[in-house]
């Protein structure tokens, strides 16, 4: 038998290994059925249109810190902040003795088509705000803005910082015309008038652009290498609560989404200073409060190079970044960053108590 | 010709299968986008459009829509119809085009992660006897061909014809689906948005209302001097 022959040998033998492999995998997801997500106990306490906001049952004695009010983005669901006992960054916090509030868009329908970037920064947001301030006996919180939900959290801190203790941002977008941002070399042709002229953007259209980002990677790979790799029952459920995630896509409110496609990614308004909220000009010099910002340095979302410019942008004097080893999404489920980011998130804002 | 507006003989039926067809091609164009590797090049064989004509035709349109008829301009009762179908059907060899160039390119991507898989191949024998190996070499080659070609100008703009396309496709289409909403006495798009907008003003108005302080208590009366005093 010569070397080629012995080699091909070889990768049949393999190969037919992987396709058993492949079938024990599905036959054992086939089993699990759906998943349960977001499951630590949290109680609603304010809800109005789509919007809810809720508070999570402490799991440790308090720190003293002033309440911490997570504000996610609107293109996902933010369950996957606590997509699973052992894979929550919500559920770490909550251990560390922070205070969580959290505030969940919801899903968007026909009737928010008219809604406005205003009204999410500045009527919602400003609401949910002032509803754990009151609960609290407080004047400021400390705010925590995830990607897209950073950017609004950025905006609401520059309009109204005397409310705002402490700011976190997490894989959020500041710059949005570097050249590694590949979503925003896209969205440039994109006549976003147009999308929206017949309604809401779908989710699934936002999914499909996600997607396309790393298209082998992400509907091939992935899915290949579950099947080849010998996966537990606890493994698999977890694959497919992110598969269950990443899918559960809202649509975009056609007002909003047209305003934060033109205003940030198309216009970058404001890393130049030029955005206007409901006649109010949004300045990042006026964020004086600390600001601590996390990125991923492997992130094909919000690229590290569309968050670090922060630092240079805000006024506070008290501003820091960490920077995390990680993919967008391994930021809030990975193992490394379940180690890395709370603790420093309540260590910082321990330091500023 | 049966003019619609007066009931009559005009049947939703052509609309209603072009709706199918449409939903059934838009399924399998995403199925398309989201796995590269069945795009084999070439335009859509599919009846996305096909359908549509069937519904012109029984607007009263040329039974064979020809670059003629295309262009020809829309006259008669059914005018309104017409430009909709028309503009429709320009869209859609429109997007015929923009998407045979942007599976050529993906053609092109391919090509490229192909030879370059062939050169890792060639330069590491593991991938002989490995499948996990060479599937990895071709995953990564793949990506990279891609990135290079996704973050060109070409490639974004190829991708943004495509969306504006379908985007403009949609628009047509929400026309046609009022007029139908119309004639069966359904609730339009349009009617459905201006009550959301009227809802929304009432609730901003009784909003500012309750953050107002109301005119008495801005301005506290003063006290009525007891009469004949």
């Amino acid at each position: 038998m010569n070397d080629d022959s012995a080699a091909f040998d070889r990768f049949l033998s393999d190969a037919k290994a992987l396709h058993e492999q492949g079938r024990a995998a599905l036959r054992a997801l086939r089993e699990i059925g759906d998943v349960d997500v977001g499951q630590s106990e949290k109680e609603l306490i304010y809800a109005e249109s789509k919007i809810k906001l809720y508070r999570y049952a402490p799991l440790a004695r308090s720190l003293g810190l002033p309440p911490l009010l997570i504000c996610y983005a609107m293109v996902n669901r933010p369950y996957m902040l606590d997509l699973q006992p052992d894979l929550s960054l919500i559920r770490e916090l909550l251990s560390l003795g922070v205070d969580v509030y959290l505030v969940d868009w919801g899903y968007p329908d026909g009737a928010d088509r008219f809604t406005s970037l205003q009204e999410y920064v500045c009527g919602y947001l400003d609401r949910c705000i002032s509803v754990v301030l009151n609960k609290n006996s407080a004047d400021a919180l400390n705010l925590l803005g995830v990607c897209q939900g950073g950017t609004f959290s950025l905006c609401f801190a520059a309009l109204e910082p005397r409310r705002v203790a402490n700011l976190i941002t997490m894989v959020a977008p500041v710059d949005f015309k570097t050249p590694e941002n590949l979503l925003s070399k896209w969205v440039q042709h994109i006549d976003v008038d147009l999308l929206t002229q017949s309604g809401n953007v779908p989710g699934e259209l936002l999914n499909l652009l996600f997607l396309a980002l790393m298209p082998f990677k992400l509907t091939q790979q992935k899915y290949v290498n579950l099947l080849q790799g010998q996966a537990d029952r606890a493994q698999l459920e977890n694959f497919m609560r992110m598969e269950k995630w990443i899918f559960d896509s809202p649509d975009q409110p056609a007002t909003a989404f047209r305003e934060f496609v033109q205003w940030f990614f198309k216009e970058n308004r404001l890393l130049r200073g030029e955005l206007t909220i409901g006649g109010r000009t949004v300045l990042l010099k006026n964020v004086t409060c600390p600001v601590l910002n996390i990125y991923a340095k492997n992130d094909h979302l919000v690229p590290p190079s569309a968050s670090i410019p922060l630092g240079a942008h805000v006024g506070s004097k008290d501003y820091e970044s960490l920077a995390v080893d990680v993919g967008h999404i391994g930021m809030y489920v990975s193992r490394k960053a379940r180690t890395t980011v709370p603790p420093a998130i309540a260590n910082w804002l321990l330091a500023r108590r | 010709m049966v003019d619609p507006h007066y009931g009559g003989a005009w049947s939703p039926t052509p609309f209603l299968k072009a709706w199918d067809d449409y939903l059934a091609a838009s399924r399998e164009i995403l199925e398309r986008l989201k796995d590269p590797s069945a795009n084999g090049g070439g335009s859509i064989p599919l009846p996305i459009f096909g359908a549509w004509q069937d519904f012109a035709n029984n607007l009263g349109m040329q039974s064979d829509i020809d670059p003629l008829a295309k262009l020809a301009p829309a006259l008669g009762w059914s005018r309104d119809y017409q430009r909709i179908v028309q503009r429709m059907l320009q869209i859609g060899s429109q997007f015929q085009s923009s998407y045979a160039d942007f599976l050529k390119q993906s053609g092109d991507i391919c090509e490229r992660a192909l030879q370059a898989t062939r050169r890792r191949a060639a330069a590491d024998p593991r991938l002989a006897s490995s499948p996990v190996a060479a599937y990895e070499a071709w995953i990564d080659s793949a990506e990279t061909a891609y990135a290079q070609a996704a973050h060109g100008e070409a490639f974004a703009r190829s991708l943004g014809e495509l969306c504006n396309l379908l985007s403009a496709f949609k628009v047509e289409r929400g026309k046609l689906l009022d007029a139908l909403a119309r004639h069966l006495d359904i609730p339009s798009r349009a009617e459905v948005d201006s009550l959301h907008r009227q809802v929304r003003d009432l609730d901003a108005a009784v909003r500012a209302a309750a953050v107002r302080p109301s005119p008495d208590k801005a301005k506290p009366r003063k006290a009525r001097k007891p009469a004949g005093k």
